[in-house]
Protein backbone atom coordinates (compact mmCIF):
# COMPACT_ATOMS: atom_id res chain seq x y z
CA UNK A 1 0.00 0.00 0.00
CA UNK A 2 1.20 3.67 -0.97
CA UNK A 3 3.11 5.27 2.14
CA UNK A 4 1.51 8.71 1.01
CA UNK A 5 -2.27 7.71 1.03
CA UNK A 6 -1.67 6.21 4.15
CA UNK A 7 -0.12 9.66 5.67
CA UNK A 8 -3.63 10.89 4.21
CA UNK A 9 -5.65 8.65 5.65
CA UNK A 10 -3.67 9.68 9.28
CA UNK A 11 -3.79 13.12 8.54
CA UNK A 12 -7.61 13.52 7.97
CA UNK A 13 -7.93 11.14 10.96
CA UNK A 14 -6.11 13.87 12.76
CA UNK A 15 -7.68 16.77 12.02
CA UNK A 16 -11.44 15.36 12.45
CA UNK A 17 -10.62 13.68 15.57
CA UNK A 18 -8.65 17.43 17.26
CA UNK A 19 -12.21 19.25 15.81
CA UNK A 20 -14.38 16.59 17.56
CA UNK A 21 -12.03 17.01 20.33
CA UNK A 22 -12.25 20.60 20.80
CA UNK A 23 -15.98 20.38 20.23
CA UNK A 24 -16.43 18.53 22.90
CA UNK A 25 -14.94 21.83 25.42
CA UNK A 26 -16.84 22.59 27.98
CA UNK A 27 -15.40 25.41 29.76
CA UNK A 28 -12.77 25.36 31.40
CA UNK A 29 -12.74 22.10 33.83
CA UNK A 30 -11.14 22.84 37.75
CA UNK A 31 -12.31 20.19 39.76
CA UNK A 32 -11.16 16.07 39.08
CA UNK A 33 -14.98 14.91 38.87
CA UNK A 34 -15.29 17.63 35.78
CA UNK A 35 -12.01 16.73 34.35
CA UNK A 36 -11.68 12.98 34.77
CA UNK A 37 -16.00 11.69 34.94
CA UNK A 38 -17.35 14.88 32.46
CA UNK A 39 -19.03 15.83 35.69
CA UNK A 40 -21.38 12.49 35.88
CA UNK A 41 -23.54 13.38 33.46
CA UNK A 42 -22.82 11.44 30.29
CA UNK A 43 -25.42 10.47 28.18
CA UNK A 44 -25.75 6.77 27.18
CA UNK A 45 -25.28 6.63 23.64
CA UNK A 46 -21.70 8.33 23.83
CA UNK A 47 -20.91 6.53 27.14
CA UNK A 48 -21.83 3.15 25.15
CA UNK A 49 -19.38 3.75 22.12
CA UNK A 50 -16.53 5.33 23.92
CA UNK A 51 -16.81 2.17 26.31
CA UNK A 52 -16.68 0.36 23.35
CA UNK A 53 -13.78 2.34 22.05
CA UNK A 54 -11.72 1.81 25.56
CA UNK A 55 -12.19 -1.36 25.79
CA UNK A 56 -11.89 -2.76 22.00
CA UNK A 57 -8.52 -2.03 21.39
CA UNK A 58 -6.00 -3.25 18.75
CA UNK A 59 -5.77 -5.89 20.47
CA UNK A 60 -8.89 -7.29 18.49
CA UNK A 61 -8.05 -6.40 15.12
CA UNK A 62 -4.81 -6.93 15.27
CA UNK A 63 -4.28 -9.52 18.62
CA UNK A 64 -7.61 -11.68 18.23
CA UNK A 65 -7.62 -11.93 14.47
CA UNK A 66 -3.73 -13.06 14.87
CA UNK A 67 -5.31 -15.61 17.85
CA UNK A 68 -7.78 -17.07 15.38
CA UNK A 69 -5.44 -17.29 12.43
CA UNK A 70 -2.81 -19.12 14.86
CA UNK A 71 -5.39 -21.38 17.00
CA UNK A 72 -8.99 -21.59 15.22
CA UNK A 73 -12.04 -20.88 16.91
CA UNK A 74 -10.80 -20.68 20.46
CA UNK A 75 -10.09 -17.17 19.71
CA UNK A 76 -14.25 -16.86 19.79
CA UNK A 77 -14.69 -18.40 22.87
CA UNK A 78 -12.09 -16.41 24.82
CA UNK A 79 -13.70 -13.15 23.64
CA UNK A 80 -17.53 -14.23 23.92
CA UNK A 81 -16.57 -15.57 27.33
CA UNK A 82 -15.30 -12.18 28.26
CA UNK A 83 -18.65 -10.36 26.46
CA UNK A 84 -20.70 -12.72 28.72
CA UNK A 85 -18.12 -11.56 31.33
CA UNK A 86 -19.33 -8.50 31.33
CA UNK A 87 -22.49 -8.86 32.40
CA UNK A 88 -21.11 -8.08 35.61
CA UNK A 89 -21.73 -4.45 34.65
CA UNK A 90 -25.64 -5.29 35.14
CA UNK A 91 -24.64 -6.47 39.21
CA UNK A 92 -22.04 -4.30 39.93
CA UNK A 93 -22.75 -1.07 37.30
CA UNK A 94 -25.49 0.21 39.40
CA UNK A 95 -23.60 -0.05 42.64
CA UNK A 96 -20.40 1.42 41.31
CA UNK A 97 -22.62 4.61 40.24
CA UNK A 98 -24.61 5.06 43.14
CA UNK A 99 -21.73 5.22 45.60
CA UNK A 100 -19.60 7.23 43.01
CA UNK A 101 -23.12 9.59 43.51
CA UNK A 102 -23.35 9.78 47.25
CA UNK A 103 -19.41 10.03 48.34
CA UNK A 104 -18.07 11.60 44.98
CA UNK A 105 -15.62 9.35 44.39
CA UNK A 106 -13.46 10.12 41.55
CA UNK A 107 -11.49 6.40 40.94
CA UNK A 108 -12.47 2.78 41.92
CA UNK A 109 -9.75 2.84 44.55
CA UNK A 110 -10.81 5.70 46.38
CA UNK A 111 -13.96 3.99 46.43
CA UNK A 112 -12.15 0.69 48.16
CA UNK A 113 -10.20 3.21 50.11
CA UNK A 114 -13.00 4.89 51.34
CA UNK A 115 -14.83 1.63 51.64
CA UNK A 116 -12.35 -0.29 53.66
CA UNK A 117 -11.47 2.90 55.68
CA UNK A 118 -8.04 2.89 55.13
CA UNK A 119 -6.04 5.22 52.47
CA UNK A 120 -3.39 2.73 51.95
CA UNK A 121 -5.90 0.13 50.35
CA UNK A 122 -6.18 3.50 47.68
CA UNK A 123 -2.74 3.46 47.26
CA UNK A 124 -1.94 -0.05 47.09
CA UNK A 125 -4.18 -0.71 44.47
CA UNK A 126 -3.72 2.57 42.47
CA UNK A 127 0.04 1.61 42.74
CA UNK A 128 -0.48 -1.79 41.29
CA UNK A 129 -2.62 -0.40 38.34
CA UNK A 130 -0.10 1.48 37.32
CA UNK A 131 2.34 -1.73 37.22
CA UNK A 132 -0.27 -3.44 35.12
CA UNK A 133 -1.73 -1.15 32.70
CA UNK A 134 1.27 0.51 31.68
CA UNK A 135 2.77 -2.74 29.86
CA UNK A 136 -1.23 -2.77 28.37
CA UNK A 137 -1.13 0.44 26.84
CA UNK A 138 2.47 -0.47 25.63
CA UNK A 139 0.48 -3.80 23.98
CA UNK A 140 -1.35 -1.31 21.81
CA UNK A 141 0.88 1.08 20.98
CA UNK A 142 2.82 -2.49 19.57
CA UNK A 143 -0.28 -2.99 17.41
CA UNK A 144 -0.03 0.26 16.01
CA UNK A 145 3.31 -0.13 15.17
CA UNK A 146 3.11 -3.68 14.00
CA UNK A 147 0.15 -2.67 11.26
CA UNK A 148 1.66 0.61 9.71
CA UNK A 149 4.93 -1.38 9.30
CA UNK A 150 3.04 -4.39 8.21
CA UNK A 151 0.86 -2.58 5.59
CA UNK A 152 3.72 -0.69 4.26
CA UNK A 153 6.13 -3.27 4.27
CA UNK A 154 8.49 -1.60 6.61
CA UNK A 155 8.17 1.81 4.46
CA UNK A 156 6.73 3.69 8.03
CA UNK A 157 8.87 1.86 10.60
CA UNK A 158 7.33 0.61 13.68
CA UNK A 159 8.90 3.15 15.73
CA UNK A 160 6.89 6.18 13.80
CA UNK A 161 3.74 4.60 14.19
CA UNK A 162 4.78 3.97 18.04
CA UNK A 163 5.08 7.44 18.22
CA UNK A 164 2.43 9.11 16.38
CA UNK A 165 0.40 7.40 18.66
CA UNK A 166 1.93 8.35 21.58
CA UNK A 167 1.56 11.85 20.93
CA UNK A 168 -2.09 12.10 19.97
CA UNK A 169 -2.98 9.62 22.73
CA UNK A 170 -1.70 12.39 25.23
CA UNK A 171 -3.26 15.25 23.37
CA UNK A 172 -6.99 13.97 23.05
CA UNK A 173 -6.86 13.16 26.74
CA UNK A 174 -5.33 17.16 27.43
CA UNK A 175 -8.05 19.21 25.01
CA UNK A 176 -10.63 18.31 27.55
CA UNK A 177 -9.91 15.71 29.92
CA UNK A 178 -12.44 12.69 29.61
CA UNK A 179 -15.19 15.14 27.53
CA UNK A 180 -12.84 15.12 24.35
CA UNK A 181 -11.42 11.68 25.10
CA UNK A 182 -15.36 10.29 25.08
CA UNK A 183 -16.21 12.52 21.92
CA UNK A 184 -12.92 11.12 19.97
CA UNK A 185 -13.39 7.28 21.45
CA UNK A 186 -17.26 7.87 20.22
CA UNK A 187 -16.14 8.56 16.32
CA UNK A 188 -13.48 6.13 16.36
CA UNK A 189 -15.59 3.59 17.52
CA UNK A 190 -18.12 4.63 14.53
CA UNK A 191 -15.10 4.52 12.16
CA UNK A 192 -13.92 1.53 13.74
CA UNK A 193 -17.14 -0.82 13.72
CA UNK A 194 -18.48 0.31 9.89
CA UNK A 195 -14.95 -0.02 8.15
CA UNK A 196 -14.49 -3.91 9.45
CA UNK A 197 -17.69 -4.87 9.02
CA UNK A 198 -17.58 -3.67 5.43
CA UNK A 199 -14.75 -5.32 5.15
CA UNK A 200 -15.41 -8.89 6.49
CA UNK A 201 -18.41 -8.59 4.19
CA UNK A 202 -16.57 -7.59 1.13
CA UNK A 203 -13.89 -10.92 2.02
CA UNK A 204 -16.16 -13.40 2.63
CA UNK A 205 -17.83 -12.40 -1.13
CA UNK A 206 -14.86 -12.04 -2.38
CA UNK A 207 -14.20 -15.84 -0.65
CA UNK A 208 -17.13 -17.17 -2.71
CA UNK A 209 -19.93 -16.47 0.59
CA UNK A 210 -20.48 -17.89 3.65
CA UNK A 211 -21.48 -21.39 2.82
CA UNK A 212 -18.14 -21.20 0.88
CA UNK A 213 -16.46 -19.67 3.42
CA UNK A 214 -16.81 -22.25 5.57
CA UNK A 215 -16.36 -24.80 3.26
CA UNK A 216 -13.13 -24.24 2.68
CA UNK A 217 -12.43 -23.98 6.39
CA UNK A 218 -14.37 -27.44 7.32
CA UNK A 219 -12.12 -28.76 4.23
CA UNK A 220 -8.37 -27.45 4.38
CA UNK A 221 -8.14 -25.88 8.36
CA UNK A 222 -10.86 -28.66 9.59
CA UNK A 223 -8.72 -28.25 12.75
CA UNK A 224 -9.55 -24.36 13.08
CA UNK A 225 -13.07 -25.32 13.76
CA UNK A 226 -12.92 -26.97 17.07
CA UNK A 227 -10.68 -27.06 20.17
CA UNK A 228 -8.04 -27.59 21.54
CA UNK A 229 -8.52 -27.76 17.47
CA UNK A 230 -4.21 -27.79 16.45
CA UNK A 231 -3.42 -27.66 20.39
CA UNK A 232 -3.12 -23.93 20.94
CA UNK A 233 -6.04 -23.65 22.68
CA UNK A 234 -5.59 -26.76 25.15
CA UNK A 235 -8.17 -26.04 28.10
CA UNK A 236 -5.57 -24.58 30.60
CA UNK A 237 -4.64 -22.12 27.97
CA UNK A 238 -8.18 -21.46 27.61
CA UNK A 239 -8.58 -21.09 31.23
CA UNK A 240 -5.69 -19.15 31.90
CA UNK A 241 -6.57 -16.62 29.13
CA UNK A 242 -10.42 -16.33 29.93
CA UNK A 243 -10.69 -16.30 33.48
CA UNK A 244 -8.64 -12.71 34.05
CA UNK A 245 -10.93 -11.70 31.15
CA UNK A 246 -14.35 -12.78 32.60
CA UNK A 247 -13.73 -9.84 35.17
CA UNK A 248 -12.04 -6.90 32.99
CA UNK A 249 -15.14 -5.19 33.89
CA UNK A 250 -14.89 -4.92 37.40
CA UNK A 251 -10.65 -5.30 37.61
CA UNK A 252 -9.88 -2.83 34.92
CA UNK A 253 -10.01 0.91 35.81
CA UNK A 254 -10.17 2.21 33.14
CA UNK A 255 -13.73 0.72 32.05
CA UNK A 256 -14.64 0.15 35.98
CA UNK A 257 -14.10 4.37 36.24
CA UNK A 258 -16.96 4.61 33.57
CA UNK A 259 -19.27 3.36 35.64
CA UNK A 260 -19.18 6.22 37.75
CA UNK A 261 -20.23 8.93 34.64
CA UNK A 262 -23.85 8.16 33.16
CA UNK A 263 -26.09 10.59 34.27
CA UNK A 264 -28.52 8.37 35.55
CA UNK A 265 -29.32 4.46 35.94
CA UNK A 266 -30.96 4.86 32.08
CA UNK A 267 -27.96 6.28 30.79
CA UNK A 268 -25.81 3.37 32.57
CA UNK A 269 -28.34 1.07 30.81
CA UNK A 270 -27.57 2.79 27.32
CA UNK A 271 -23.88 2.02 28.14
CA UNK A 272 -24.10 -1.51 28.85
CA UNK A 273 -26.99 -2.61 25.93
CA UNK A 274 -24.68 -0.23 23.10
CA UNK A 275 -21.80 -1.80 24.43
CA UNK A 276 -23.05 -5.59 24.31
CA UNK A 277 -24.54 -4.79 20.47
CA UNK A 278 -20.77 -3.23 19.06
CA UNK A 279 -19.02 -6.05 21.25
CA UNK A 280 -20.62 -8.83 19.65
CA UNK A 281 -21.09 -7.37 16.26
CA UNK A 282 -17.17 -6.14 16.44
CA UNK A 283 -16.19 -9.67 17.88
CA UNK A 284 -18.04 -11.51 15.30
CA UNK A 285 -16.13 -9.15 12.91
CA UNK A 286 -12.57 -10.04 14.24
CA UNK A 287 -12.07 -13.55 14.28
CA UNK A 288 -13.78 -13.82 11.01
CA UNK A 289 -11.57 -11.90 9.77
CA UNK A 290 -8.73 -13.45 11.32
CA UNK A 291 -10.57 -17.10 9.22
CA UNK A 292 -10.34 -15.06 6.03
CA UNK A 293 -6.70 -14.59 6.69
CA UNK A 294 -5.86 -18.41 7.42
CA UNK A 295 -8.06 -18.79 4.07
CA UNK A 296 -6.51 -16.47 1.69
CA UNK A 297 -2.37 -16.53 3.15
CA UNK A 298 -2.18 -19.99 5.35
CA UNK A 299 1.81 -19.60 5.83
CA UNK A 300 2.53 -16.54 7.72
CA UNK A 301 4.83 -17.22 10.45
CA UNK A 302 3.69 -14.33 12.51
CA UNK A 303 0.16 -14.45 13.10
CA UNK A 304 -0.37 -10.64 14.08
CA UNK A 305 0.80 -9.64 10.86
CA UNK A 306 -2.32 -11.55 9.28
CA UNK A 307 -4.49 -8.46 9.63
CA UNK A 308 -2.42 -6.26 7.76
CA UNK A 309 -1.77 -8.92 5.16
CA UNK A 310 -5.74 -9.40 4.58
CA UNK A 311 -5.94 -5.29 4.57
CA UNK A 312 -3.64 -5.38 1.51
CA UNK A 313 -5.02 -8.28 -0.24
CA UNK A 314 -6.99 -7.94 -3.49
CA UNK A 315 -10.56 -8.58 -1.61
CA UNK A 316 -10.34 -5.00 0.38
CA UNK A 317 -10.27 -1.76 -1.91
CA UNK A 318 -6.93 0.24 -1.19
CA UNK A 319 -9.09 3.40 0.63
CA UNK A 320 -11.23 0.87 2.70
CA UNK A 321 -7.92 -0.80 3.55
CA UNK A 322 -6.75 2.83 4.35
CA UNK A 323 -9.81 3.76 6.38
CA UNK A 324 -9.73 0.00 8.41
CA UNK A 325 -5.74 1.01 8.89
CA UNK A 326 -6.38 4.62 10.06
CA UNK A 327 -9.82 2.66 12.45
CA UNK A 328 -7.35 -0.02 14.12
CA UNK A 329 -4.84 2.62 14.96
CA UNK A 330 -7.37 4.95 16.49
CA UNK A 331 -9.16 1.76 18.13
CA UNK A 332 -5.47 2.04 20.08
CA UNK A 333 -4.95 5.57 20.66
CA UNK A 334 -8.59 5.44 22.04
CA UNK A 335 -7.41 2.75 24.73
CA UNK A 336 -4.31 4.41 25.21
CA UNK A 337 -5.93 7.85 26.12
CA UNK A 338 -8.57 6.83 28.21
CA UNK A 339 -5.90 4.24 30.48
CA UNK A 340 -3.74 7.83 30.48
CA UNK A 341 -6.67 9.43 32.11
CA UNK A 342 -7.21 7.02 34.74
CA UNK A 343 -3.78 6.29 35.60
CA UNK A 344 -3.91 10.20 35.66
CA UNK A 345 -6.51 10.21 38.25
CA UNK A 346 -5.16 7.51 40.45
CA UNK A 347 -1.98 8.59 40.63
CA UNK A 348 -3.55 12.04 41.44
CA UNK A 349 -6.30 11.20 43.92
CA UNK A 350 -4.96 8.11 45.13
CA UNK A 351 -1.38 7.94 46.00
CA UNK A 352 -0.29 11.80 45.41
CA UNK A 353 -3.89 12.72 47.59
CA UNK A 354 -3.34 10.59 50.40
CA UNK A 355 0.34 10.51 50.90
CA UNK A 356 0.76 14.37 50.92
CA UNK A 357 -1.05 16.00 53.32
CA UNK A 358 -4.18 18.91 52.61
CA UNK A 359 -3.90 18.50 48.44
CA UNK A 360 -6.88 20.68 47.00
CA UNK A 361 -8.26 19.11 43.62
CA UNK A 362 -6.74 22.30 42.04
CA UNK A 363 -3.55 20.71 42.97
CA UNK A 364 -4.53 16.92 42.11
CA UNK A 365 -5.63 17.92 38.63
CA UNK A 366 -2.35 19.67 38.02
CA UNK A 367 -0.54 16.56 39.08
CA UNK A 368 -2.86 14.41 36.90
CA UNK A 369 -2.21 16.52 34.18
CA UNK A 370 1.98 16.48 34.78
CA UNK A 371 2.13 12.10 35.35
CA UNK A 372 -0.65 11.80 31.76
CA UNK A 373 2.40 12.15 29.94
CA UNK A 374 5.35 10.68 32.06
CA UNK A 375 3.24 7.25 32.15
CA UNK A 376 2.92 7.49 27.96
CA UNK A 377 6.56 7.85 27.90
CA UNK A 378 7.18 4.97 29.90
CA UNK A 379 4.31 2.56 27.55
CA UNK A 380 6.47 3.83 24.87
CA UNK A 381 9.41 2.35 26.41
CA UNK A 382 7.96 -0.92 26.64
CA UNK A 383 6.35 -0.92 22.72
CA UNK A 384 9.83 -0.35 21.68
CA UNK A 385 10.94 -3.77 23.19
CA UNK A 386 8.72 -5.55 20.44
CA UNK A 387 7.70 -7.91 23.36
CA UNK A 388 6.24 -11.54 21.45
CA UNK A 389 2.28 -12.29 20.22
CA UNK A 390 0.73 -9.32 21.23
CA UNK A 391 -2.76 -10.89 22.64
CA UNK A 392 -0.83 -13.26 25.36
CA UNK A 393 1.13 -9.92 26.85
CA UNK A 394 -2.42 -8.16 26.85
CA UNK A 395 -4.18 -11.19 28.96
CA UNK A 396 -0.86 -11.12 31.09
CA UNK A 397 -1.50 -7.76 32.07
CA UNK A 398 -5.33 -8.19 32.44
CA UNK A 399 -3.83 -11.01 34.69
CA UNK A 400 -2.56 -8.54 37.23
CA UNK A 401 -5.50 -6.83 37.69
CA UNK A 402 -7.47 -9.57 38.48
CA UNK A 403 -6.23 -9.93 42.07
CA UNK A 404 -8.38 -7.02 43.20
CA UNK A 405 -11.53 -8.77 42.35
CA UNK A 406 -12.45 -10.20 45.98
CA UNK A 407 -11.54 -6.70 47.48
CA UNK A 408 -14.10 -5.65 44.90
CA UNK A 409 -16.13 -8.53 45.70
CA UNK A 410 -15.90 -7.42 48.97
CA UNK A 411 -16.22 -3.94 49.14
CA UNK A 412 -20.10 -4.14 48.24
CA UNK A 413 -21.19 -7.87 50.05
CA UNK A 414 -18.70 -8.62 52.65
CA UNK A 415 -19.16 -6.14 55.55
CA UNK A 416 -16.10 -8.22 57.29
CA UNK A 417 -13.74 -7.53 54.33
CA UNK A 418 -10.82 -5.67 56.52
CA UNK A 419 -8.18 -3.29 54.95
CA UNK A 420 -5.32 -5.75 56.12
CA UNK A 421 -7.15 -7.95 53.76
CA UNK A 422 -7.26 -6.10 51.19
CA UNK A 423 -3.75 -5.14 51.20
CA UNK A 424 -2.26 -8.29 51.41
CA UNK A 425 -4.10 -9.80 48.70
CA UNK A 426 -3.23 -7.09 46.06
CA UNK A 427 0.62 -7.23 46.79
CA UNK A 428 1.17 -10.84 47.35
CA UNK A 429 -1.33 -11.57 44.36
CA UNK A 430 -0.23 -9.00 42.36
CA UNK A 431 3.70 -10.29 43.22
CA UNK A 432 2.97 -13.73 42.45
CA UNK A 433 1.75 -12.86 38.97
CA UNK A 434 4.83 -11.06 38.25
CA UNK A 435 6.28 -14.13 39.41
CA UNK A 436 4.98 -16.31 36.92
CA UNK A 437 5.21 -13.96 34.02
CA UNK A 438 8.53 -13.56 34.63
CA UNK A 439 9.63 -17.27 35.19
CA UNK A 440 7.55 -18.49 32.46
CA UNK A 441 6.20 -20.99 35.10
CA UNK A 442 2.69 -22.41 34.94
CA UNK A 443 1.92 -24.49 37.89
CA UNK A 444 -0.47 -27.52 36.42
CA UNK A 445 -0.33 -25.53 33.03
CA UNK A 446 -2.48 -22.62 34.56
CA UNK A 447 -1.61 -19.41 33.57
CA UNK A 448 -0.24 -16.33 36.48
CA UNK A 449 -4.06 -14.51 36.35
CA UNK A 450 -6.13 -17.94 37.68
CA UNK A 451 -3.07 -18.56 40.66
CA UNK A 452 -3.47 -14.76 40.90
CA UNK A 453 -6.99 -14.62 41.82
CA UNK A 454 -6.93 -17.68 43.80
CA UNK A 455 -4.16 -16.21 45.73
CA UNK A 456 -5.61 -12.96 46.41
CA UNK A 457 -9.04 -14.77 47.42
CA UNK A 458 -7.73 -16.66 50.46
CA UNK A 459 -5.46 -14.31 51.45
CA UNK A 460 -8.34 -11.83 51.37
CA UNK A 461 -10.74 -13.97 53.32
CA UNK A 462 -8.35 -15.41 55.92
CA UNK A 463 -6.67 -12.41 57.12
CA UNK A 464 -9.78 -10.65 56.85
CA UNK A 465 -11.43 -13.19 59.33
CA UNK A 466 -8.17 -12.58 61.73
CA UNK A 467 -8.29 -8.67 61.57
CA UNK A 468 -10.71 -5.83 62.82
CA UNK A 469 -12.94 -4.79 60.06
CA UNK A 470 -14.41 -1.24 59.89
CA UNK A 471 -18.03 -2.12 60.67
CA UNK A 472 -19.33 1.05 60.91
CA UNK A 473 -18.19 2.68 57.57
CA UNK A 474 -18.89 -0.94 55.67
CA UNK A 475 -23.18 -0.74 57.30
CA UNK A 476 -23.28 2.69 56.42
CA UNK A 477 -22.59 1.79 52.94
CA UNK A 478 -23.50 -1.34 52.44
CA UNK A 479 -26.82 -0.30 53.59
CA UNK A 480 -26.78 3.06 51.69
CA UNK A 481 -26.69 0.49 48.38
CA UNK A 482 -29.23 -1.73 49.41
CA UNK A 483 -31.37 0.76 50.08
CA UNK A 484 -30.80 2.99 46.76
CA UNK A 485 -30.99 -0.58 44.75
CA UNK A 486 -34.45 -0.85 45.82
CA UNK A 487 -35.75 2.86 44.81
CA UNK A 488 -33.81 3.24 41.89
CA UNK A 489 -32.77 0.05 40.19
CA UNK A 490 -36.07 -2.23 40.74
CA UNK A 491 -39.52 -1.64 39.73
CA UNK B 1 -28.10 -8.90 46.66
CA UNK B 2 -31.95 -9.95 46.38
CA UNK B 3 -33.34 -13.16 45.12
CA UNK B 4 -34.19 -12.01 41.31
CA UNK B 5 -30.39 -10.88 40.98
CA UNK B 6 -28.81 -14.22 42.92
CA UNK B 7 -31.19 -16.15 40.57
CA UNK B 8 -29.69 -14.05 37.56
CA UNK B 9 -26.36 -14.67 38.61
CA UNK B 10 -26.68 -18.21 38.59
CA UNK B 11 -28.23 -18.43 35.38
CA UNK B 12 -25.30 -16.71 34.12
CA UNK B 13 -22.79 -18.16 35.69
CA UNK B 14 -24.47 -21.57 34.29
CA UNK B 15 -24.70 -20.19 30.74
CA UNK B 16 -20.43 -19.40 31.00
CA UNK B 17 -19.96 -22.57 32.61
CA UNK B 18 -21.41 -24.20 29.29
CA UNK B 19 -19.47 -22.09 27.32
CA UNK B 20 -16.47 -23.99 28.75
CA UNK B 21 -17.49 -27.43 28.73
CA UNK B 22 -19.70 -27.98 25.48
CA UNK B 23 -17.07 -27.17 23.31
CA UNK B 24 -14.24 -29.08 25.13
CA UNK B 25 -16.16 -32.25 25.15
CA UNK B 26 -19.77 -32.59 22.58
CA UNK B 27 -18.14 -29.99 20.03
CA UNK B 28 -14.53 -31.12 20.41
CA UNK B 29 -15.11 -33.33 17.04
CA UNK B 30 -17.54 -31.41 15.38
CA UNK B 31 -15.54 -29.24 13.01
CA UNK B 32 -18.28 -27.42 11.27
CA UNK B 33 -19.43 -23.98 11.46
CA UNK B 34 -22.47 -25.25 13.69
CA UNK B 35 -20.16 -26.38 15.81
CA UNK B 36 -18.06 -24.75 18.40
CA UNK B 37 -18.60 -21.52 16.20
CA UNK B 38 -22.17 -21.22 16.64
CA UNK B 39 -22.53 -22.16 20.09
CA UNK B 40 -20.21 -19.08 21.22
CA UNK B 41 -21.95 -16.91 18.84
CA UNK B 42 -25.32 -18.07 20.76
CA UNK B 43 -24.03 -18.04 24.03
CA UNK B 44 -23.30 -13.91 22.85
CA UNK B 45 -26.93 -13.53 21.78
CA UNK B 46 -28.16 -14.83 24.80
CA UNK B 47 -26.47 -12.68 27.15
CA UNK B 48 -27.47 -9.65 25.53
CA UNK B 49 -31.18 -10.82 25.93
CA UNK B 50 -30.14 -11.41 29.37
CA UNK B 51 -28.75 -8.38 30.16
CA UNK B 52 -31.80 -6.35 28.47
CA UNK B 53 -34.49 -8.27 30.20
CA UNK B 54 -31.95 -8.13 33.48
CA UNK B 55 -31.69 -4.12 33.38
CA UNK B 56 -35.04 -3.48 32.41
CA UNK B 57 -36.33 -1.16 35.04
CA UNK B 58 -33.29 1.14 34.74
CA UNK B 59 -35.21 4.53 34.51
CA UNK B 60 -33.71 8.06 34.24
Amino acid sequence: MANHLIWWGFAIYTVLSLFVAYLSRSGKEMTMSGYFLGNRKMNGFVSALSYSATTYSAFMMVGLSGLTYKGGVGALGFEMIYFAGVSLVAFFGPRFWLAGKKYGYVTPSEMLGDRYDNKLVAVVISVSSCIFLIPYSAVQLAGVGYLVEGMTNGGISFTTGVILAMILAIVFSFIAGIRSVMWTDSLQALLMIIASTTVVILVIQGLGGFGEFFGNLEKNHSESLTVPGNGFWSITTFLSMTIPWVFFSLSNPQVSQRLFMPSSPKSLRGMLMGFLVFGFIYTLVSVLWGFSALSIFPGLDNPDIATPSLLASKFVPPVLGIIVMVAIIAAAISTIDSILLTLGSLFARDVYGNLKQNVDEKRQLAIGKIIMPIIAILAFVFAEMQLNLIGVLSVASSAGLTVAIPAIIGCFFWKKGTPAGVISSVIVGGALVLILEFTKYKPLGLGSGIWGLIISGILFITISLITKPPTQKAEEFMGYIKREMKTQFTK
Amino acid sequence: MGKREAFWLIICGLLILLAYIIPYTILTDVAKWYGSFLLWVLLGFVIILFNIIFTKDWRS
